[in-house]
């Protein structure tokens, strides 16, 4: 890695994100402003003090190139670029967004990520016809998966009624979220009989398809203190993001067990942030859970315990809201649904807010540290972002 | 000599017994059951199999042709033999040519292949393919007879052959019935089927006996006797009107597996072969518009039941299993309409990737020597090196590493949940596969399961049939 690295060079300044859910009446434009006008209201700014911006959109249906940004907020004419990078893209926006202002190229940055989904009916991830090579395999999503849940069953002894557990804590968890798709908690039964979608995953393991939108100002700490949260601005603190192939099928010997695009971009982003204990030093963390298998091996991946311990963990409360490192705090995508452009900023507008001792009914208390991840396409990008307090 | 070097069949795991059929129209009763393809294979998919099946231990770079035979042919305009070739990986500077139209189309295609390889000194040894998948309209008598499989008879120019193939002889008949029009008809029609069966037995008993007279063989001279039939009873007529002894013309395949169609009368002959007489005369007959009647004869026993023993029996016959319900079968022939899938394709990518997704090629890295699949990527998934592999062949065989059932698929299978499976290959490289033939995978799909490649039908994106290899249960290829 290089010297330079994003350690405190950049503030957010402004965060925001749109209700989540099936939001039939509104269009993808709709969404964004939500997010958007919420974001600049927080930090007090208006749209024309926006330098540049950088927008995660995955599916072509949602809005090809910078121009859906464009069309919502007619910024008259600024760069605006489109970030594709699976379910990190909207987490890879906010990366590039940093770059722009540390690099000193951009004094304001809008990122922010959007997606609707709904428009296209509700059976599963659309555009699969389209995706990919036309001749080889090409699972949904769950069953991809659902590759390392069946190996993990294998190696870990784990089973269905421990991969239950993640639904009902995230569930839970997102009850007091105002912004959430779900607001229901489930019981550890409901779970397990829910039909199966991609065995051994049923509806409960996996989450929602919903629309929504998320966005963050960034700009730099020397400018950050002549804004509206000149006093309780968040820092960035690292922000890495790795990326690993796309079929994970063909690699011989991997073990399905881990997700190696996770273990190398929170090996970058602890380096860059200087964590070296991350179990102790990180508060609360809104970690990737598309699928209940997935925030298991997440939480290994993470360092925030052991390999084959992550079931221990959750029945010992560690990964509770009120636990060692509260994990999904918000609810996670199990209760927001995964619009997947917007999912990475949602993450990170919660640890802003959370940071700030804004999480009204979910404040996870005392947070000075908090970490956004996300995990796409077949386990192949990961994307971490680590943020701190202004102290 | 001229003769037959090795022979393979193929049958589909399915079996539709007659019952079913007489309890869903309510018919009379007939014995028996019959072959039926899966929903994701066809003649090219079959003839596939039993072509693997007659090329084991033959190096495929030796065949030089291979003649495909059918009444169901995939296409209309484009072959089916180079793509079969293709998948076995045969040359590219070989004959491959469709004979069609005919059921006696099988045994046509070989007379031409033993022709072709007499008139070339260059044309050693010619691939004979026969497959049909025929469908019968549904409540009709048809529907007892009508069923899939393929068979292939390896036909070479060499000093020590199993069998020799001594004379053959061939007649045209100009009848009407059965037929089925190019563009108006779904299904084969037919006028009289009486006038069908006196066609039949004229045909048949003209070419044989023209067939001994040239070769100056009495009836009881002939040890085995392989003819095409498609009715017990007429079958029974025309051996008994030959004077063959009791027990030469075998009859027991209608009853087992149903009327093949172009394959029949290959598949007649591997199942007499079981059993080989020592230096025993074979006369193997084809129906369709005519005859064609092969004298052979057993020239080494031994290696008849070397061939019997290393081949899979009868095309996987003793591994077939009963369909539970008429619908099922109904459903895989494609006679309820329903919304078909389409992913999109190219016809580019499926020829610039030709050696990975039909021939099963995969890379052995020069650095290190890992083997992997498939060949689209570059660099070494172990040490990294770009563009340093060497092209190497994966075997049809392995264990599963990993798998899901899963259940939001698009496209037509055999059964769902659809077992997605990563599969570690005998001898290297890593594939995910669906699996197909597979029945309450919640149950009986494992880590630590064999399988074994089968080449399928996946979808018809792009508007052409696209075809892929999936897993299945272990039948017991060798």
């Amino acid at each position: 890695m290089s010297k330079g690295g994003i350690k405190d060079k950049v503030a957010i300044i402004g965060a925001d994100m749109s209700k989540f859910g099936e939001r039939w009446d509104k269009n993808q434009y709709d969404l964004l402003v939500e997010a958007t006008e919420g974001a600049f209201k927080d930090a007090g700014i208006t749209k024309d003090e926006v330098d540049a911006a950088w927008v995660g959109i995955f599916y072509y249906f949602t809005g090809l190139s910078g121009t859906l940004v464009e069309d919502a907020l007619r910024l008259d004419g600024k760069p605006v670029t489109r970030c594709e990078n699976y379910c990190a893209s909207g987490m890879d926006a906010f990366r590039n967004a940093c770059f722009g202002v540390a690099s000193g190229a951009y004094d304001i940055a809008l990122a922010c990520g959007v997606e609707k989904l709904m428009d296209e009916g509700g059976s599963g991830l659309p555009g699969f016809k389209i995706f990919g090579h036309p001749i080889y395999p090409l699972p949904s999503a769950p069953a991809m998966f659902c590759m390392a849940a069946t190996r993990c069953m294998h190696e870990y002894g784990w089973t269905k009624e421990d991969l239950a557990r993640v639904a009902v804590k995230n569930h839970e968890n997102g009850l007091h979220h105002p912004k959430a798709h779900f607001k229901s908690p489930v019981t550890i039964e409901q779970v397990m009989k829910a039909p199966m979608i991609a065995d051994p995953l049923g509806r409960f393991d996996c989450c929602a398809m919903s629309d929504g939108s998320a966005a963050l100002i960034i700009t730099v700490p020397e400018l950050a203190e002549s804004y509206a949260h000149s006093d309780d601005y968040i820092l960035v603190k690292s922000n890495a993001i790795s990326v690993y192939t796309m079929a994970p099928w063909y690699w011989p010997s991997y073990d399905f067990t881990h997700f190696p695009a996770t273990v190398k971009a929170c090996e970058m982003a602890y380096k860059e942030a200087n964590i070296t204990n991350p179990r102790k030093e990180i508060d609360l963390a809104e970690v990737h859970d598309c699928f209940t298998i997935t925030e298991l091996l997440n939480c290994q991946d993470l360092q925030f315990c052991d390999r084959g311990k992550a079931v221990e963990e959750l029945k010992k409360g560690t990964f509770n809201w009120d636990g060692e490192t509260a994990i999904n705090p918000s609810g996670g995508l199990k209760s927001f649904g995964h619009p997947i452009g917007a999912t990475g900023c949602r993450m990170i507008t919660e640890i802003t807010k959370q940071l700030q001792g804004r999480a009204e009914g979910r404040q996870v208390p005392n947070a000075k540290i908090g970490l956004a991840h996300n995990l796409g396409g077949a386990f192949s990008v990961c994307s971490v972002t680590i943020l701190g307090k202004n102290e | 000599m001229i003769g037959i070097k090795s022979y393979g069949a193929y049958l589909p795991k399915n079996l539709l017994s007659r019952n079913l059929i007489s309890k869903a129209w309510d018919f009379p009763a007939i014995p028996g059951s019959k072959a039926i393809a899966g929903i994701d294979e066809d003649t090219i998919t079959m003839s596939v199999e039993a072509g693997l099946d007659c090329m084991l231990g033959i190096d495929p770079k030796t065949v030089d042709g291979l003649f495909f035979a059918t009444t169901t042919q995939v296409y209309t305009e484009k072959d089916s033999a180079s793509l079969i070739a293709t998948v076995l990986d045969l040359r590219e500077n070989i004959i491959t040519i469709d004979f069609t139209d005919s059921l006696k189309a099988g045994t046509t295609a070989m007379t031409r292949a033993i022709d072709t390889i007499k008139a070339n000194n260059d044309v050693k040894s010619i691939l004979v393919i026969a497959a049909d998948t025929r469908t019968p309209e549904p409540s009709t008598m048809w529907e007892y007879g009508f069923a899939d499989g393929a068979a292939a008879i390896l036909i070479a120019d060499d000093d020590k052959l199993p069998i020799s193939i001594e004379d053959y002889y061939s007649i045209s008949a100009n009848t009407t019935g059965p037929w089925k029009r190019t563009e108006q008809d779904k299904f084969i029609r037919t006028f009289e089927p009486k006038t069908d069966a006196q066609f039949y037995f004229n045909s048949m008993r003209n070419v044989i006996l023209e067939l001994l007279k040239r070769n100056d063989l009495k009836p009881y001279e002939i040890g085995h006797a392989a003819l095409y039939y498609d009715n017990p009873r007429m079958h029974a007529r025309l051996a008994k009107s030959l004077k063959f002894p009791q027990g030469v013309a075998q009859n027991g395949l209608f009853f087992q597996i149903g009327d093949l169609g172009t394959p029949m009368p290959f598949m007649l002959l591997i199942s007499a072969l079981k059993r080989p007489k020592p230096d025993a005369k074979i006369i193997l007959a084809g129906y369709g518009n005519g005859a064609d009647g092969i004298l052979m004869q057993v020239k080494d026993k031994n290696m008849v039941k070397e061939l019997n023993k290393t081949h899979v029996a009868l095309g996987y016959q003793k591994n077939m299993e009963a369909l539970d319900n008429y619908s099922i079968y109904i459903s895989n022939k494609k006679l309820l309409d329903k919304d078909r899938y389409t992913r999109k394709s190219s016809a580019v990518i499926v020829w610039r990737e030709t050696d990975s997704i039909y021939q099963m090629y995969g890379n052995k890295c020069k650095e290190c020597g890992l083997i992997q699949y498939p060949r689209m990527f570059t660099s070494c998934f172990k040490c990294r090196t770009t563009n340093n592999f060497e092209k190497v062949k994966l075997q049809l065989k392995g264990t599963i590493f990993t798998y899901t059932l899963d259940h939001l698929i698009g496209g037509e299978y055999y059964e769902t949940p659809v077992p997605r499976c990563v599969i570690d290959l005998d001898g290297g490289g890593r594939i995910l596969l669906d699996m197909t033939e597979i029945k309450n995978p919640e149950n009986n799909v494992k880590i630590g399961m064999r399988v074994e490649l089968t080449f399928r039908r996946i979808h018809e994106g792009a508007e052409f049939i696209n075809y892929y290899w999936k897993c299945r249960p272990k039948r017991g290829r060798s």
